[in-house]
């Protein structure tokens, strides 16, 4: 996850009259001479035309985290652009882009520095392109709004008018960026570039597509791995006007129909039966039984810090279980995808997280080249993570190859419900050993749980601490001063599907960490939010594997919280207040303290939540707001509302009524304060939020019932007064 | 298969449908009127929702048969320079996010003030839960909702 990046340009003359900059995220390049420098992987091309329009064509996708927005910003503020004349091109795999794709929160880390130099690289060459012109000295213009201008005298040309010249330049080797204090653009509420489409109806996702002769498809799965169709009423399907054919592909039974209700009618009728699972079918409750004993081995140790000589001996031991079920990530939009198989070629339109991967997997089961396989990127309604897996492509693809036609594959809400890349189960065992005096002195974190299946794994010989610390996030990187740290994780075998949702790892690990660190505080005695300070106390900076905390600015996240809360204030009966923090990769430091209501019903309503993040410098605070909410709000799903659970081999829910989501009502009054939103860079914003949420939420019931919760979703019962 | 005739953004169109075929298939596929979304198909979820006389209508739970000879206004028909002051105030309160569940969110809005045009807290909390945004925009429709029934409201006195 942790790569240091550095940005490589090269400038290439399009139809001899337009700038054209291409930005690699994995090299530097000093100097002018591009065509020495190897192979070049570009993810962001910007081009400057003679009628003065920039376009910015970028590999990321828009999901809702406001990408395009916050991308373009940090093009214009070093471009000197005029705003209304950027336009944005989403970006297909292509030898121009060949590691595209969007995940791990890092589109802002990435174009922090890459679009920033790309945009002064450029508006650099355009200065002295017209420096050159004038026959004056470069230092003498400026750029603004689209144009350079001779200070002197006044005189200016705009940058369509200099683009021709300017291609010809070589690349200026360190073009100046500019002081934080001569932002115009970052830091600014900038409103959604495309929030007016969005609110008209004419935002276009992949279900939107529409491409001439298009069929529609609906695919019926086999219930379980390896179920086999026993019976099905093919002579019906056909029956149903509109269905033109029933077509068997290695993923299941699709009727291909002219319309999208004639498929699902189709498909109703064709009523397949599929045979008997096994009886050792995958079944959740058996898997939680199976993670709890795993979770007491020792497994491969992530992290050990030797308790320093003169550490008091342990005392006393406190343990705790805590389980981490199955979740969906149930975006509104459901999979879908597009494709169109013509001989070797493949053209696809798909909602997805994962270009390149959609790209080599269906050139892969064609067997033609990823050349020959076309992606184009649409929208995203909802990805959490889901749309790294490019499932839905590989079936879409088979089936327009089996069809002869283009065809749009959509998933049903069921469909989309019980065939997820799941967030997966895991249970932790954790222990904390106590000296003769009460101070916690030991720390021991066990983690059970799975590695993902949506890409192939590492070899076995691969498999070293960096890469089971991969698998563990918010365990190994514990970032309290304890003396004795332990932390292991325990891989299990997992037979249904399952891949990243949002915040991947660390939202199970850091639910039972937080949630456990408050059961130390109390059996000490302490207040949890003054225990976890006392615990960020001492050196000021942690490595853990590959990520550096600073304990400051989880120290600052959590005071910040504090005074804002009223912490410590009394609450009334049945009502209490909890804290938890974490702190991303060393990058996105988040403390909430929650409030809820427990009823004697044991209804857990949350009430309040007020929030603290250091996600670094401020690219536009309406993002890091909004991902704010919609991570509380996610967090809020995961405590309170629906789990997925698996009876032979098949996930039990599929819809929104079974598994259930947070709703408006179920919103709490959310005060988000942003803390150090000036710093030198930026970090992500998208998964960050959601970790610490949920033990904030348990806390609180903890503080209000006195029951702790070591289970999810929070249970009524167990709640009762 | 019959023919239907539905009025929908004020064009009245006959189509060759089958009579079960549920109106946002209709709106979707036979008008290529995309801004109404399918998220469900049962009605649980708001993605699909059209105004009806002011009214919030799902139209995945109405089939052809039954919208023949009716009056639909989609996403697409609320305003034709995005001046709707639910759009407005969608805009001013930077609710969305992927904005998928938006455009049934609006309409759920709309059909809301046509009959509250001054609606509590708890009704906005109680129509709106009926949807859902899985990015977790609702407190700023809340604030949008608010803000759109006061300019709603001024505009009439």
């Amino acid at each position: 996850m942790i790569t240091s990046r550095r940005t490589f340009l090269k400038t290439t003359a399009l139809s001899g009259a337009s700038l054209l900059i291409g930005i690699d995220g994995n090299r530097l390049l000093r100097g002018a001479d591009t065509r020495a420098a190897g192979p070049f992987k570009p993810n962001v091309w910007i081009r400057i035309d003679p009628d003065g329009s920039v376009t910015l064509t970028i590999g990321r996708s828009e999901m809702g985290q406001g990408v395009r927005t916050s991308l373009t910003m940090l093009l214009a503020e070093e471009l000197e652009a005029d705003w209304t004349r950027i336009k944005l091109v989403q970006a297909s795999p292509g030898p121009g882009f060949e590691d595209i794709g969007t995940g791990g929160s890092d589109s802002i880390r990435d174009g922090w520095k890459s679009l920033r130099q790309a945009g002064a690289t450029a508006r650099e060459m355009l200065a002295m392109a017209a420096a050159a012109r004038w026959k004056v000295d470069r230092t003498t213009c400026t750029a603004a709004s689209g144009f350079i201008i001779h200070t002197p005298s006044g005189r200016r040309f705009s940058y369509g008018d200099l683009v021709a010249d300017a291609a010809r330049l070589p690349l200026p080797e360190h073009p100046p960026l500019k002081n934080a204090n001569d932002y115009k653009i970052i830091g600014q509420r900038t409103a959604r570039i495309d929030g007016r489409d969005i609110v008209s109806g004419k935002a276009r996702y992949g279900i939107d597509v529409k491409v001439p002769g298009m069929l529609h498809a609906s695919l019926e799965r086999p219930p379980f791995a390896g179920a086999k169709p026993k019976r099905m009423q093919e002579e019906k399907a056909r029956a149903v006007h509109g269905v033109r054919a029933i077509v068997k592909i290695s993923k299941g039974i699709a009727v291909v129909a002219d319309t999208t209700w004639a498929a699902i009618k189709g498909r109703t009728a064709l009523a397949v039966e599929w045979d008997d699972p096994p009886p050792d079918a995958f079944n959740s409750a058996a898997h939680a039984k199976r993670l709890e004993a795993a979770s007491r081995e020792r497994g491969f140790v992530t992290r050990k810090e030797e308790p320093p000589p003169g550490t008091a001996p342990v005392a006393e031991t406190i343990d705790a279980t805590y389980h981490y079920p199955f979740y969906a990530h149930a975006p509104v939009e459901t999979m879908n995808c597009v494709a169109d198989v013509r001989e070797n070629r493949c053209t696809i339109w798909a909602p997805t997280q994962a270009p390149n991967r959609m790209q080599k997997q269906v050139a892969q089961l064609l067997g033609t080249a990823p050349a020959n396989v076309q992606v184009n990127v649409t929208l995203i309604g909802g990805g959490f993570g889901r749309r790294l897996a490019v499932d839905d492509a590989l079936e879409a693809a088979e089936i327009s190859r089996a069809a002869k036609a283009p065809i749009q594959l959509l998933w049903s809400r069921p469909d989309d419900m019980k065939h997820g890349h799941f967030q997966a189960a895991s249970v932790h065992y954790l222990s904390a050993g106590f000296d003769a005096q009460g101070a916690p002195v030991a720390w021991k974190h066990t983690k059970a749980g799975s590695f993902h299946n949506i890409s192939p794994l590492e070899p076995e010989e691969k498999r070293d601490t960096a890469w089971y610390q991969d698998w563990s996030w918010g365990v190994y990187d514990v970032p309290y001063a304890i003396p004795a740290i332990e932390t292991a994780y325990v891989p299990v075998d997992l037979p249904v599907r399952h891949g990243p949702w949002r915040a991947v790892f660390a939202p199970s690990s850091v639910f039972a960490r937080e949630a456990f660190l408050d059961e130390v505080a109390h059996h000490r005695g302490a207040d949890p939010l003054a225990f976890r300070l006392d615990l960020l106390k001492g050196t000021d900076t942690v490595k853990a594997g590959a990520v550096t905390i600073d304990r400051r600015r989880l120290r600052s996240v959590l005071e910040v919280v504090r005074d804002k809360s009223g912490w410590g204030a009394p609450t009334a009966e049945r009502h209490g207040r909890g804290v938890a923090c974490n702190a991303y990769f060393g990058h996105t430091y988040i403390a909430y303290v929650a409030d809820v209501a427990v009823d004697h019903d044991g209804d857990v309503r949350v009430e309040r939540v007020v929030a603290a993040v250091d996600c670094g410098r401020v690219i536009n605070p309406v993002g890091v707001e909004q991902q704010m909410e919609g991570g509380i709000i996610w967090g809020i799903s995961s405590a309170l509302k629906g789990e997925i659970t698996f009876r032979d081999g098949a996930a039990q829910q599929g819809t929104y009524a079974d598994f259930e989501v947070a709703r408006m009502r179920d919103v709490p009054a959310i005060e988000v304060h942003v803390v150090n939103g000036d710093a030198p860079e930026p970090f992500g914003m998208g998964e960050p939020p959601v970790p610490p949420i949920v033990p904030a939420i348990t806390n609180a019931v903890f503080a209000a019932t006195g029951k702790r919760v070591r289970q999810l979703p929070i249970r009524p019962v167990l709640l009762l007064s | 298969m019959s023919e239907v005739a539905v009025t929908v953004n004020g064009s009245r169109h006959v189509l060759k449908v089958d009579d079960d075929t549920p109106l946002v298939w209709v709106i979707r596929d036979a008008l290529a009127l995309t801004g109404t979304k399918f998220g469900c198909g049962v009605g649980v979820c708001g993605a699909c929702t059209v105004l009806e006389n002011g009214k919030a209508i799902r139209s995945c739970q109405v089939p052809a048969h039954e919208a023949a000879g009716r009056s639909f206004v989609t996403i697409e028909g609320l305003s034709r320079d995005v001046t709707h002051p639910c759009q407005r105030a969608w805009l001013a309160e930077e609710v969305a996010q992927c904005g998928f569940c938006q455009p049934g969110m609006i309409m759920t809005a709309c059909g809301l003030l046509h009959d509250h045009p001054d609606p509590t807290d708890e009704m906005i909390d109680t129509v709106m839960s009926d949807s859902v945004c899985r990015c977790g925009t609702y407190p700023r429709m809340r604030k949008a909702i608010r803000r759109a029934a006061e300019e709603m409201r001024a505009k009439k006195t």
